[in-house]
């Protein structure tokens, strides 16, 4: 219980500016809404000129665009962007700040197992997540209704955008893992840069490639928000994949934290 | 009962050397001092028992429970202080060690007032804001604060000035008068030979003496000085028993271990002016061991 308020309190300060910066981030973007649907024809024409495949890289699909959810579902993919380097900040940052700080001594000589260590420390980084998304799910559902001024199915805009939640779990997992890893990360911001643009990269190269060849390999394909839209509900294997990765990272970073040596500094 | 004991542990590190078969018995209630050099293997055995690290082979108990198995329950009773202590910045002195009691099943309270009393810590401090002398105080009263049954100090006496040290070491005669038993592991002898009941020496990753400090001091090694009325010469001291022999003119200095007999028969050949015989101190048998 000690080591899960400690850690509450130390990510505190980072949860509040993400939840704040996400939700800014979507009032932004909706706000921009109102005069793209208005100038519809004018768009589709800049559009045309664009090559599809470019097109299509950057999530944007000229068919649904100007309806909110169409339109939500393309800016969403910048805000995904920007909460998986928040999760990702949090699992790398979870063990590798004690490595940095040089606390590992000083916590890993106490009597408590280092499973229990692990343990609170993601489960403060999951009330973080938990937090940020509340938080985000109010805020995107009052910007989209109030700005937007437009007809549309609320269902469909909450499972969007619950879908960050997920994200961030795979990235929180796999940055846990990538923490335990690489004990000596010098800057976890840069470390969770990196991670969140390599995906991003390759999940534009996907749709670039319009093969679906990666979908299992990049957290940012695991969703597709047309068919979300369209069905109102996840498909299965988009669940799985979140719970399978998941399983596999926070099951790895156990075992690696249990039996790893703390070497001095 | 012992309160550790050591058997054969060895730990390995890919190519540097860690440490090798490792065996040694602590008692309960002795100040046991750890002898050897920077890069001896003192941390890496310390950092063992406390499984910071897992052994290569070996194993060791403390209190007869496993150091692996039995971990948690250990620690419970275990204070460590670290050769150099670091903690969460942006927090003051006081949080810290609340969060350090947290974790025993005990109240601390009046303990770390005592102990910061005693120490001249001031607990409303930043960490960040703290000299390393005053870090190092409160990497003291953290390692003491649970009254634990075994303290375990790594070179703890760096960064404190003397009269800081002098404190410090009331401290831990103190609670080692209260029962606790003290592991003390230190390159500098002197501050050993003090307060150490027993040492072991590590030398290159292996344990080349356990003995009782008034043993290894008596132990017939005899700091000899002499002065000649003439010069001497060097053949005339090639004795065996003689070590670390300086000469300068008609003045010699060596160690001698050895029938007294035979070095007092060779000194009463020689037309004296002046003789010293003294126990050595433990920096010289030291180096002795470490030749």
């Amino acid at each position: 219980m000690g080591i899960y308020l400690f850690e509450l309190k130390t990510i505190r300060k980072n949860t509040i500016i993400w939840a704040i910066t996400l939700s800014a981030l979507c009032a932004f973007f909706m706000s921009i809404y109102p005069a793209y649907a208005s100038n519809e024809e004018a768009v589709k024409e800049m559009l045309k000129g664009y090559p599809p495949e470019l097109l299509s890289a950057f999530a944007l699909n000229v068919d649904t665009l100007f309806s909110v959810l169409g339109f939500y579902s393309f800016v969403f993919t910048y805000i995904i962007f920007c909460g998986a380097v928040q999760a990702g900040n949090l699992g790398i940052g979870m063990v590798s700040r004690e490595n940095r700080a040089k606390t590992s001594d000083f916590l890993l000589t106490k009597p408590i197992q280092r499973k229990t260590v692990l343990t609170a420390k993601l489960l403060a980084s999951l009330t973080s997540l938990v937090f940020t998304n509340i938080v985000y799910l109010i805020a995107s559902t009052v910007f989209c209704l109030t700005i937007t001024n437009t007809e549309f199915d609320v269902k469909a805009l909450v499972l969007l955008s619950l879908t960050l939640f997920f994200i961030q779990l795979v990235f929180v997992s796999i940055g846990t893992l990538l923490g335990i890893v690489f004990q000596k990360v010098k800057s976890v911001v840069t470390a969770s840069l990196c991670l969140t643009f390599a995906f991003f990269a390759l999940s534009m190269l996907d749709s670039f490639i319009d093969k679906n060849l990666l979908k299992y390999i990049t957290p940012f394909k695991y969703f597709n928000s047309t068919e979300i839209i369209k069905n109102l509900s996840y498909e299965p294997s988009s669940l799985l994949t979140v719970l399978a990765v998941c399983t596999v990272c926070i099951f790895a970073s156990y075992l690696l934290y249990i039996k790893r040596d703390v070497h001095a500094v | 009962m012992s309160v550790i004991e050591i058997r054969n542990l060895t730990k390995t590190y890919g190519k540097s050397r860690g440490i090798e078969n490792v065996s040694f018995q602590v008692e309960e209630g002795e100040i046991f001092g750890f002898i050897g050099p920077n890069g001896a293997g003192k941390s890496t055995t310390i950092r063992t028992l406390l499984s910071l690290i897992y052994p290569t082979s070996g194993s060791a108990t403390i209190f007869g429970k496993d150091i692996i198995k039995n971990r948690t329950e250990i620690l419970q009773d275990v204070g460590y202080l670290p050769s150099e202590v670091f903690y969460y910045d942006n927090m003051r002195v006081i949080d810290l060690l609340r969060y350090s009691a947290s974790f025993y099943k005990k109240d601390c309270t009046a303990k770390i007032k005592e102990l910061s009393e005693i120490l001249e810590l001031d607990l409303k401090r930043k960490i960040d804001d703290l000299s390393y002398g005053n870090r190092k105080k409160v990497g003291i009263v953290q390692g003491l604060l649970h009254s634990p049954k075994l303290i375990i100090l790594d070179e703890p006496t760096g960064g404190l000035d003397p009269l800081m040290q002098a404190k410090f070491f009331d401290l831990i005669k103190a609670e080692n008068e209260k029962g606790a038993t003290i592991l003390f592991s230190s390159h500098i002898l002197s501050e050993v030979q003090n307060v150490c009941n027993r040492v072991a020496i590590i030398k290159e990753g292996k344990i080349i003496k356990v003995d009782k400090i008034s043993t290894l001091r008596d132990s017939a090694y005899k700091r000899i000085a002499v002065e000649a009325s003439s010069n001497i010469e060097k053949e005339y001291f090639a004795l065996d028993g003689i070590s670390g022999l300086e000469l300068d003119g008609n003045k010699a200095k060596f160690l001698f271990g050895g029938n007294l007999n035979r070095i007092m028969q060779k000194l009463s050949a020689l037309e004296l002016i002046n003789v010293s015989i003294q126990e050595p101190d433990l920096e010289e048998l030291f180096m002795h061991y470490y030749k």
